[in-house]
């Protein structure tokens, strides 16, 4: 243990500063690497041929499959639209369009203040490049000779072999090119392809089909994508002079606004809710004033150093009282809105919880600054949800297709993660009745197929609710979706818990740390770091599972793909082509996300070896 | 149950000064193995106690129901006048006066150094970032480590960890130290800076109690010796009547095993 302790001392400077990133390893030459790797016995010839056989036969299929003459790829281009945002109203699309740009416009900030850029060496580019191109060249034989194939494939091998030639050794394996600039570098050539090549010459547009060039509706998307392109490349440069005027605040604030974006996207740009601004002045708006109030002095209070018993009690007096409001409203004893209940509900858990997580008076004020954010948050959201919207849609949902897929996935996702460790810290907890409880729910959920949950939500929760309680169709499959996904988060969560080593507990222990602070410090840290890549196993299992909301109404990506486009009178019968489209989509997300979890989870082991 | 006094071994100034942990009849059960049996010493103000003894003997078992890591189930544990009861508040109290040591370390690897020793300052004392940041500055800088501040503790060598974790302790201002077998998990050339490190501290006036095999640092440093086994203390001493003239059969057959 000790020798290994000693042995990955990191170089300071190292870890500091990764920009100046070291250069790529030596390789072999090609024919000893192939030797080596591919031909090193008999049995490696035997599995390379055999790997090599099957891969070639596989993409011949694939690739006749894609280029064959029946295929309709027409229908996708121009169902573009249907399967992106599907009813939603196209002159409203703005709406659409200022979501996008408040998205990159974070995207290219966030990126801008990243003080650790990577970067890929010329070898590394120039292998890609190879790659690449010898694949496309063998793709056009097996497919049976395709001469754009051909010269594309070739032009590519040539520029690869141009970099990995002309650079020379040292260069190729020294020059790193940042990432960031890959990235819109990249965005930028397929921007350019929007420009050049006329994708979108075919719509329905206004109910009618065009398929003719010269009248175009593709400026409707290359248009405001290079507006989108340029927003953010300006975000980008932007954000390193805004850090240097606003220090470490602006990445706090960065940080908010990611946290409200999705709420103002989704509450307020999409939907142009019709709010009764008398009844917001006169009720909405006093009424969180007052919990902000009210609670930010009792948590004040309630966080005296040295207050002791009184403070205990004083909390789980608040838990009765929000307790029995509940219980009230089961009854219809007094009315009350929904959004006090659950605002007194969450005063008297934060009440209890904020004694562990003050510190000096700026701890104290810090978490009283917390309860008027999240009572704004609350108040905003349940305002928001209870608005009906401007746009008229055609749906019980107002969104579709892809909007749909992916505010499930996401909302879905930020709900289920607290309740999933709140739930696992409960099965572990040491207390009989948070333990008895989390188990049973946790058994309970996954014991059901997430389909009955999905039903259960969508049609029979409204009909048990008291009046004044029930829910909205959307949110109601999102709380389904919610609920189901907790339960595997806890079990995920739960193994990353049993992994800490009982020394982790008694140094907390022996340090006097309390129960809630030794879970919120030491405990949870590292167990959600452990946790990583099941967790992120489970979100890839909820970003796909969204399609399923097909079977309670909703249109999302799948369902439009499989239904939708077969069914129009233009296309009739081409389904092949949109599952193949979908399933794409539904990998390069997934993939996205894999990679991610990947780097979070270097970027989290600094240190941790 | 021994009948060894509660305060054997003690000269008369030491004996003179208030008691700091009182345990009086202490037992615990593992099911029906019994691993404390009467357990009962004094350990006064400003004295370091040695505890010598056979893996499996119960030293640690012992060390760590002073501050409750292990609940002990017979006889009556004080510290510094607050008996450890089942009552929350006094556990709190007592550990937040009794600093501990482990053999592992049991530092925590996802913060630095430098979060590591003002944790519990910022969030049990109630210390400002600023106070806790200067008392731990200060305290690495005694340990001879003010340079490792921002590292990692995976980063660090075994002895430079079990001062950190040394330091870690001291920041909470504890008035008693327990040390758990310290230097067994370390290599030969990391034990004297971790052993250097305690005897000035022992200098300085902790009180300390201190389960070990360095029999070298018994002999210099301890106040007296405690020699457990099964369970039991079976004798009681200065470390030189301990060394040259122990009484008891099981001492000297446990010195001639080791010594």
């Amino acid at each position: 243990m000790e020798t290994m302790a000693t042995e990955l001392v990191i170089d300071d400077a190292a870890l500091a500063d990764s920009i100046e990133l070291a250069p790529e390893e030596p390789s072999l030459p090609l024919g000893e690497w192939v030797r080596k790797n591919l031909f090193s016995s008999l049995f490696n010839t035997a599995l390379t041929l055999a790997f090599a056989a099957f891969v070639v036969g596989a993409m011949r299929v694939l690739l006749n499959f894609v280029f064959s003459d029946e295929r309709q790829w027409v229908a996708i281009a121009t169902n573009l639209k249907l399967m992106l945002t599907q009813g939603y109203p196209e002159n409203q699309y703005v709406r659409i369009w200022v979501s996008v740009a408040i998205i990159v416009v974070l995207i290219g900030l966030s990126i801008g203040v990243r003080t650790r850029t990577g970067g890929v060496s010329l070898k590394r580019i120039s292998i890609w490049f190879v790659s690449f191109g010898s694949g496309i060249l063998v793709a056009g034989v097996v497919a049976g000779i395709r001469p754009r194939f051909l010269l594309v494939g070739a032009i590519l091998l040539a520029i690869g072999a141009a970099i990995w030639y002309g650079f020379g050794e040292v260069r190729r394996r020294g020059t790193f090119i940042p990432t960031n600039a890959m990235i819109y570098g990249g965005f930028a050539l397929l921007l350019l392809s929007l420009w050049v090549v006329p994708y979108g010459h075919y719509a329905f547009k206004d109910g009618e089909f065009i398929a003719e060039s010269g009248r175009t509706v593709a400026n409707t998307t290359k248009q405001p994508w290079t507006v989108m392109w340029v927003l953010s490349l300006v975000a980008f440069f932007a954000a390193r002079p805004i850090l240097a005027f606003l220090g470490t605040k602006f990445k706090v604030l960065l940080g908010l606004l990611w946290v409200l974006a999705p709420y103002v996207i989704v509450w307020v740009v999409l939907r142009d809710p019709a709010l009764d601004w008398d009844h917001v002045w006169s009720t909405d708006i006093p009424m969180a004033l007052a919990f902000a109030a009210l609670g930010g002095a009792v948590i004040y209070a309630l966080t005296k150093p040295g207050l002791g018993e009184i403070g205990r009690v004083l909390a789980a007096l608040l838990l009765g009282v929000a307790v029995f409001h509940f219980v009230a409203a089961f009854f219809g004893w007094y009315p009350m809105l929904q959004k006090a209940r659950i605002s007194f509900f969450l005063l008297a858990l934060v009440a209890m919880a904020a004694p562990n997580f003050a510190g000096d008076r700026k701890n104290r004020l810090r978490l009283v600054y917390f309860w008027v954010g999240l009572t704004a948050l609350v108040h905003y959201m349940a305002t928001m949800a209870n608005t009906a919207s401007t746009v008229k849609i055609q749906t019980d949902f107002f969104l579709g297709g892809l909007t749909l897929s992916l505010f499930i996935a996401v909302t879905t996702i930020l709900l289920s993660f607290p309740l999933g460790v709140l739930l696992a810290l409960g099965r572990t907890s040491t207390l009989p009745i948070f333990r008895v409880m989390s188990t049973a729910y946790i058994e309970t959920i996954r014991g059901v197929p997430l389909i009955t949950i999905l039903f259960f939500f969508s049609i029979i929760l409204n009909l048990f609710l008291p009046s004044g309680m029930e829910i909205s169709e959307t949110a109601a499959i999102v709380t389904g979706f919610s609920l189901f996904s907790a339960a595997y988060l806890a079990e995920n969560v739960r193994g990353g818990l049993q992994s800490i080593r009982r020394g982790q507990f008694e140094a907390a222990d022996a340090m006097g740390l309390t129960t809630a602070q030794r879970t919120g410090f030491i405990v949870l840290p590292q167990a959600l770091r452990v946790s990583i890549p099941p967790l992120v196993g489970q979100v890839i299992a909820t970003f796909k599972e969204t399609s399923l909301v097909a079977i309670v109404g909703g249109f999302d990506l799948l369902r439009i793909a499989n239904n939708v486009i077969p069914a129009q009178s233009e296309f009739l019968g081409a389904k092949l082509e949109g599952l193949l489209v979908v399933s794409l989509f539904y990998w390069v997300g997934a993939f996205s996300m894999s990679k991610y979890s990947q780097k979070l989870e270097r970027d989290l082991g600094v240190g941790e070896r | 149950m021994t009948d060894i006094s509660m305060t054997a071994g003690m000269s008369d100034e030491l004996a003179a000064r208030s008691d700091m942990i009182v345990s009086d009849q202490v037992d615990k059960w593992y099911g029906d193995f019994q691993a404390l049996k009467g357990v009962s010493a004094t350990i006064k103000e400003q004295e370091v106690v040695v505890v010598l003894g056979p893996s499996g003997s119960g030293k640690s078992t012992w060390i760590r129901c002073i501050n409750r890591l292990e609940q002990h189930q017979g006889g009556h544990i004080i510290v510094d006048g607050v008996e450890l009861t089942n009552d929350v508040r006094n556990i709190e109290k007592i550990r937040s006066e009794v600093g501990m040591v482990f053999q592992q370390f049991n530092l925590f690897p996802h913060l630095t150094v430098l979060d590591n020793v003002t944790l519990a300052p910022k969030w049990v004392k109630k210390q400002s970032k600023d106070q806790a940041n200067s008392k731990a500055m200060e305290l690495l800088e005694q340990m001879g480590i003010p340079e490792q501040a921002e590292k990692y503790p995976g980063q660090l060598s075994g002895g430079q960890q079990q001062r950190v974790a040394i330091a870690r302790s001291l920041a909470m201002e504890p008035r008693v130290m327990l040390f758990d077998e310290p230097t067994s998990a370390l290599d030969p050339e990391m034990i004297k800076e971790v052993l250097d490190v305690m005897k000035d501290l022992a200098k300085s006036g902790m009180t300390m109690i201190v389960v070990t095999h360095e029999m070298g640092f018994a002999r210099e440093v301890a106040d007296r010796i405690i020699f457990m086994e099964a369970g039991e203390i079976v004798e009681v001493g200065t470390p030189e009547h301990f060394f040259t003239n122990p009484e008891e059969d099981r001492t000297k057959l446990f010195l001639s095993q080791i010594l």
